[in-house]
């Protein structure tokens, strides 16, 4: 606040002095200016209080010193040491990189050729369009009813178990199938896929043909075209679809609470028993270390390829 | 050559991938007719609305108690409202901001752009955290309202940076410069010019808002949202009812979409026939 009252007293008393010496149109370009800076302030204003204010609340309150129902504002570092002593802490860091990983790994997988097709086989804009809208529709169901619907799909008298015990394939009903990790990877990968499908088929729609026709002419196979011209020139899709998945996974908990029966704690579902129990310096432990990881992971995503520039 | 039998095989694994997306939603939906007194999964005792009558509370009070879905609508359609309309005046007003070029726009871009990405859980636990200090009640029409924002804002900001890309100024300045007000000037040419954007800004704060849920939990105090309502029942065993009820709020989304395609539409066609009129003369 102050900062803000300080640079429009500076601008004011910059103007003054401009009026003097300064050019016309000099003069209305700083008038622009001054204009933009007010334009923008109310968002700014509102992203510092009521964003960037309460993550900073967050680290702070992660050395605050915790008591029974209540945290008090002694700065320690007991939260961090009980964090990163305790054994069940250290395995849910680990369950939720774990599970990152392997989603990431299978929306990329899966979503690639869905990609491929959509962005570079259909050549007709119009189909092309449909089809990415018949991608997106099941966005317009509420996210809690598309995680709970996986429930009657992989349970027990599910119908993934009735499908396969009518054709005879199974015996006697699969019960791995729900309330286990499995669940929870196929959710988030059916739940996510379409982040990574979007930016990919994206990128191959701008593909020039006639680059994939001028090295079919000069004899290139389909594997050397793919590897040589298509995966390069996809990649700024990948890394922003792989960040789009990413961020969303890593900060995850109601998939993991409703379809793995408790056995999949992600640090998302620490925060959330953590602040059940008004246990709020571990929790604020818990999103910091959150917080470093999807930051590590962003860092190393944007090494990989020079997003601004290739966009 | 391998293109013509590479084609099929991606395009049937196109139509699974589709059906991969659908299935569940596909089941929910067969299994939200069933009859009263089955479960949430297979066989279907007997082909009924009972659970939809069940939800709208048209049923003899049983053993399964009703959805508490009456007041915690009202409460979701409120807040998606009122975080529709700050949000869209926040992201026009932010986005003709940067149409002037000022020192230190890349921080400022990217401080607005954080906002659709960092967790909900996580600025959920810092403004649970600051009300604690502060001694704020926390309440869905305050502490939840402020962060809805600051989720739906960056994507209203993006729609209308993208719009205001593409929009020629010197239309405005020839409206000014012919001695028209600046009322009437945003009135007659930059609304019309930038409606597309802003209804498209609209919907998306809308339909984010409305399902929001992550931003809500730690935030909203006693009074709860439908998201909040629905992953309630999450921990108790599940019902027909809650199939019935994703049905519902399905249908009630595609009607928003419908009415934002016409809407839609009509600005296009509107647009259309200027255009015609100016070939005209």
């Amino acid at each position: 606040m102050m900062e803000f009252a300080g640079e429009q007293v500076q601008g004011a008393v910059q103007a003054q002095g401009g009026e003097n010496g300064a050019s016309p149109a000099e003069r209305r370009a700083r008038q622009e200016r001054r204009t933009a800076l007010m334009l923008i302030s109310p968002g700014v204003l509102w992203m510092a209080l009521f964003m960037v204010l309460p993550l900073v609340m967050v680290i702070y309150v992660s050395f605050w010193t915790q008591t029974t129902f209540t945290v008090e504002p002694t700065l320690t570092v007991d939260s961090w040491v009980r964090f990163l002593t305790s054994p069940t802490y250290l395995a849910s860091t680990w369950a939720t990189v774990r599970i990152w990983a392997v989603v990431l790994a299978a929306t990329l997988i899966i979503g690639y050729p869905v990609a491929l097709f959509i962005g570079l086989m259909v050549r007709n804009q119009t189909l092309q369009t449909a089809l990415l809208v018949v991608c997106i529709i099941p966005f317009w169901t509420s996210f809690l009813i598309r995680v709970i619907a996986w429930r009657p799909m992989l349970g027990t008298e599910g119908a993934i178990n009735t499908i396969l015990l009518k054709l005879g394939i199974i015996d006697t009903p699969l019960t791995t199938l729900l309330f286990s990790e499995f669940a929870v990877l196929v959710g988030m990968t059916q739940i996510y896929c379409v982040f990574m499908v979007g930016p990919i088929t994206f990128m191959l729609s701008r593909i020039d043909p006639s680059v994939i026709e001028a090295a079919r002419d000069l004899g290139a196979g389909f594997g050397r075209i793919f590897f040589k011209i298509i995966l390069p020139l996809s990649l700024p899709g990948v890394i922003v679809g792989a960040i789009f998945v990413s961020v969303m996974v890593l900060g995850e908990f109601a998939t993991a609470a409703s379809l793995s029966g408790r056995k999949v704690n992600l640090l998302g579902n620490i925060i959330v028993s953590q602040v059940g129990s008004l246990k709020w310096a571990f929790a604020s432990v818990a999103g910091v270390i959150l917080t470093t990881i999807i930051a590590a992971v962003i860092t190393v995503l944007l090494r990989i390829v020079n997003v601004r520039k290739e966009m | 050559m391998e293109a013509r039998v590479l084609k099929p095989i991606l395009g049937v694994y196109c139509a699974a991938f589709i059906l991969f997306l659908y299935g569940p939603m596909i089941v929910l939906a067969i299994l939200s007719f069933q009859g009263a007194g089955g479960g949430p999964q297979f066989p279907i005792i007997e082909w009924s609305t009972y659970w939809y009558r069940h939800l709208l509370g048209m049923t003899e009070p049983g053993r399964i108690s009703r959805l508490p879905i009456g007041d915690s609508l009202l409460r979701s359609l409120t807040l998606a409202v009122m975080t529709t309309v700050v949000s869209t005046v926040l992201g026009v007003v932010t986005a003709q901001g940067f149409r002037t070029r000022f020192k230190g726009s890349g921080v400022v871009f990217y401080l607005v752009i954080l906002g659709m990405i960092v967790p909900g859980v996580l600025v959920g636990l810092g403004m649970a955290l600051l009300s604690n200090l502060l001694g704020i009640n926390r309440s869905w029409w305050g502490t939840a309202f402020v962060l809805h924002v600051v989720y739906t804002f960056p994507f209203a900001f993006l729609v209308m940076l993208a719009i205001f890309n593409r929009f020629d100024r010197s239309v405005e300045e020839a409206s000014l410069s012919l001695g028209v007000s600046p009322a009437q000037t945003f009135r007659r040419v930059t609304f019309p010019m930038i409606f597309p954007g802003v209804l498209s800004a609209m919907l998306f704060s809308f339909t984010l808002s409305y399902d929001e849920f992550s931003r809500t939990l730690f935030t909203s105090g006693r009074e709860l949202t439908l998201p909040l309502t629905i992953y309630g029942t999450f921990s108790v065993e599940i019902y027909p009812n809650i199939f019935a009820f994703g049905v519902l709020t399905t249908l009630f989304s595609f009607t928003l979409l419908l009415i934002y395609a016409l809407l839609m539409l009509r600005a296009v066609r509107s647009a259309r026939s200027f255009k015609g009129q100016e070939e005209a003369a």
